[in-house]
């Protein structure tokens, strides 16, 4: 259970900051940073710079994406933006539009 | 707590407007402002500088600014409150500490303005700067301001200083009581930090 949840029903414009972990099922339109797992849930909207440990989308993203560990778009997501991260998974039925930087 | 309830939790900090239908739990820090049709509940952890709107809020926590339930606004033991509470049911519990207008109903809110006035000019800062003021300036809220003045400052304000420098170098006037109203968040924001 993650710590922060940012519920279906809600909108957040501005700046979000965290050490834990974020859920994201509503709508947050700025910037987004977080140190731990940030989930995107399906339904949900972000238009913000994304920063997290490792991150993982199945709703709608626009924005540039960071993660220290991993990036995972699931089948659903919308992506567009640039994608940096050590791994990157896109599945079947992810639809993407950007850069993946993968440090190689 | 609703299905799509939402939690800010104790590391998290966000700044900029919440907006929505959910229940809100605030364990964190949050500057801006809140304005939910569903409850808000600050946890004894939570820190909010913003103006905060909902149904029902439970405070447990510190908030600086005005709360607005379109239900209810209780106060529990814990909470530290600085702002106006509004709501047709208030209630304020033992060990909850508060400053600011508190008003059970909606009706008064002409008379409301000049009321919050007074409770902004309380701050020590803002005592000083509103004795200092120069007479033409200090009306309404430095006459509401008068009698909170620190004992080391003049009384009664002496005009002449600025009156005798205002021929050569002309210094701005000092700072009205709304302009620190709207600074609230950064006099937050310095203490925080």
């Amino acid at each position: 259970m993650a710590s922060t949840v940012i519920g279906a029903g809600i909108t957040i414009e501005g700046e979000i900051a965290t050490d834990e972990d974020v859920v994201v099922a509503g709508t947050v339109r700025g910037k987004l940073s977080a140190k731990e797992a940030v989930t995107i849930e399906h339904g949900a909207t972000v238009e913000a710079d994304v920063t997290g440990g490792s991150l993982v989308v199945a709703g709608s993203l626009t924005g540039n994406v960071t993660a220290v560990e991993r990036v995972d778009l699931q089948s659903g997501a919308r992506v567009i933006g640039n994608v940096k991260a050590a791994r990157v998974t896109i599945a079947d039925g992810a639809q993407f539009k950007g850069n993946v930087d993968m440090d190689v | 707590m609703a299905a799509n309830a939402t939690v800010i939790g104790r590391t998290t900090r966000v700044r900029g407007r919440l907006s929505g239908d959910v229940d809100l739990k605030i364990e964190g820090f949050v500057e801006g402002e809140i304005a939910v049709t569903g409850n808000v509940t600050v946890d004894a952890h939570g820190m909010v500088g913003a103006n905060v709107q909902g149904r029902r809020l439970t405070v447990r926590g510190a908030i600086r600014g005005d709360l607005v339930g379109a239900e209810a606004v209780v106060l529990e033991e814990g909470a530290r409150v600085v702002g106006d509470v509004r709501a047709p049911r208030i209630a304020i519990a033992q060990g909850a500490l508060m400053r600011g207008l508190v008003q059970t109903a909606d009706d008064g809110a002409a008379r409301a303005p000049a009321v919050r006035a007074q409770q902004v000019a309380k701050p020590a800062a803002a005592t000083s700067r509103a004795a200092a003021a120069p007479p033409a300036r200090a009306h309404a809220p430095a006459n509401a301001a008068a009698p909170a003045k620190p004992p080391g400052a003049a009384l009664p304000a002496p005009p002449s200083p600025h009156r005798g420098n205002s021929s050569g170098a002309r210094r701005p006037p000092p700072p009205i009581v709304p302009a620190l109203k709207k600074m609230k968040g950064q006099l937050l924001k310095k203490r925080e930090h």
